[in-house]
């Protein structure tokens, strides 16, 4: 019982982080259609500067939640890089498909040289920041409490994204946009200021997440592109372009991942890719993808 | 208000559109008829700028729509109903008829209220819609909440694209009176039709289409002295 639960919330936390990156590619997706490969590089930038953060502030001797705080600020502070990126990104907007792709993996290769240009080929580590938040007891079993915390962070985020989806009507424009591009600018939508304010955010969502695990882990290289994998896996079975479905399909990701590593180590990927081809020939359009018309 | 000037449009290297001059003044009702295919929907959507001309110019109140964006002409003051309504499935009825008055940069000196007021007024069967979402309505109740979100903007130039097709017989002279009503307000409007039938009797002139040339322009009465137009017109209605 004690094994089940530490698998469930291990599990959990994984795929808070990577609900977060996924959100991000889905918004983007969404509205601009592009399937953007490099939120990996994004999640990975967040997670160095989250880890020079850290040290700068613990350096500093500011105390351990204030640590906390520079480090998320610092991640968020990372999405300055979005409008740039974008408006790179716009001489792909009416090509194919091809082109989109080869130009987010470029910025996805770039980004891997530019962290062993500024941080070196080690890892970056916080050390061990997330024990200084202490233990949660939950009775059967300990948990570190930081992970509680990211958990928490997620679910927040989730929530505040739903509703500025749902609820704002910058959030209806979005999906009108995502939904109809050319109507939404009849009606008078400007939506190429649109996609910068969405790949922004999109950025964020990839950063915030990247900040937030490197406490409990740390940067290094290989992180983008294994997170690019994971997240592509997330975003087949929950249904392309939908939220709802970055977070279902989050959870089963994340949950499968960590039972994977208590039993079966080796088996990891391919129990979540196994996972993906089902989905794939028996939902084709994903948990909560609308039907292509 | 808008006018037209030997408008060439090709699409994918076939010429759609050629040398299409149309002419729309203040407070006039204008229709441009023609067969499926003719070129109206291309008409329309070239004024909005969703295709670039190879040839001609676009002008609206003296300003050359040439290079602006599709979302600057829609706040310069022209509202478009396309032909398939396009709603926002994802957004309710509702949200719809406001989402105009959400966008900055209209020109329109009345309140958001005001202009949602107008819309509903037009259409008093949406109103019982409100919450429902843009994809469970009919496609009659499409076409009404696409004019009644192109009226929102407040637009000096309404273009509706077959503003009478999957409307029931019962509803046409409804919406025909509406149209008339917008018009007195001192809009200009231009429809596209098919239907040679569904043209209002109100309707100030006439603008004949044929393979995207204009065959014919002038006043219905015009037209019905015209024989070689009455035959593509009763084609029209044949179809």
């Amino acid at each position: 019982m004690a094994a089940f639960a530490e698998i469930v919330l291990g599990g959990l936390f994984h795929a808070a982080v990577l609900f977060l990156v996924a959100a991000g590619l889905q918004l983007v997706f969404g509205v601009q259609k592009i399937v953007n490969l490099a939120c990996g590089a994004f999640y990975a930038l967040g997670a160095y500067v989250g880890a020079s953060a850290a040290k700068w502030a613990i350096g500093v001797g500011l105390p351990t939640p204030l640590v906390l705080v520079v480090v998320l600020l610092a991640g968020l502070a990372c999405a300055v890089i979005g409008p740039p990126l974008e408006r790179v990104l716009r001489t792909v907007y009416d090509r194919d498909e091809s082109f989109q792709l080869l130009l987010t993996f470029a910025f996805l290769l770039m980004f891997q040289d530019l962290f062993r240009i500024g941080w070196g080929a080690n890892p970056q580590t916080t050390g061990s920041l997330f024990l200084s938040f202490g233990t949660l007891d939950l009775g059967l079993f300990k948990t570190p409490a930081y992970n509680v915390f990211v958990i928490a962070v997620a679910i927040t985020v989730a929530a505040g994204l739903g509703w500025f989806l749902q609820r704002t009507n910058f959030g209806r424009l979005l999906r009108a946009t995502a939904e109809n591009r050319a109507m939404a600018e009849a009606v008078g939508v400007n939506a190429r200021a649109m996609f910068s304010v969405v790949f922004t955010l999109g950025v964020a969502l990839g950063t915030v997440g990247g900040a937030l695990v490197v406490p409990a882990s740390a940067a290094s290289l290989d992180m983008a592109a294994e997170l690019v994998v994971e997240a592509f896996a997330v975003v087949v079975i929950g249904g392309l372009g939908s939220i709802s479905g970055a977070l279902a399909g989050a959870v089963i990701v994340g949950l499968v991942r960590a039972a994977a590593i208590v039993f079966y180590a080796e088996a990891e990927l391919l129990a979540i890719y196994a996972i993906v081809i089902a989905v794939l020939i028996l939902r084709p359009a994903g948990l909560f993808g609308k039907e292509a018309v | 208000m808008l006018e037209i000037r030997a408008l060439d449009v090709d699409i994918d290297g076939s010429r759609i559109l050629s040398r299409v001059d149309i002419d729309v003044t203040q407070g006039e009702f204008v229709c441009l008829i023609g067969r499926n295919g003719a070129g109206k929907s291309t008409t329309f959507r070239t004024i909005m700028g969703q295709r670039k001309p190879v040839g001609g110019c676009v002008a609206f109140k003296g300003q050359e729509l040439a290079g602006l964006s599709t979302f600057q002409i829609a706040r310069l003051g022209i509202g478009f109903s396309p032909e398939e309504s396009e709603v926002f499935a994802d957004l309710t009825v509702a949200e719809n008829i406001e989402m105009p008055t959400w966008v900055a940069g209209n020109r329109s000196t009345r309140s958001a209220a005001e202009r949602i007021g107008m819309a509903y007024q037009m259409f008093p069967k949406l109103e019982g819609y409100r919450s429902r979402g843009g994809g469970q309505l009919s496609g009659g109740e499409r076409k009404m909440l696409s004019i009644a979100r192109a009226l929102v903007l407040d637009p000096e130039l309404l273009l509706l694209d077959e503003p009478f097709e999957g409307l029931s017989p019962v509803v046409i002279p409804q919406i025909s009176e509406g149209l008339a009503a917008i018009r007195k307000g001192g809009r200009a409007i231009l429809i596209a039709e098919s239907q040679f039938h569904h043209v209002p009797d109100f309707t100030d002139r006439l603008y004949v289409i044929e393979r995207g040339e204009i065959v014919f322009q002038g006043t219905v009465a015009q037209a019905e002295r015209d024989a070689a137009t009455m035959q593509i017109l009763r084609g029209t209605d044949g179809a």
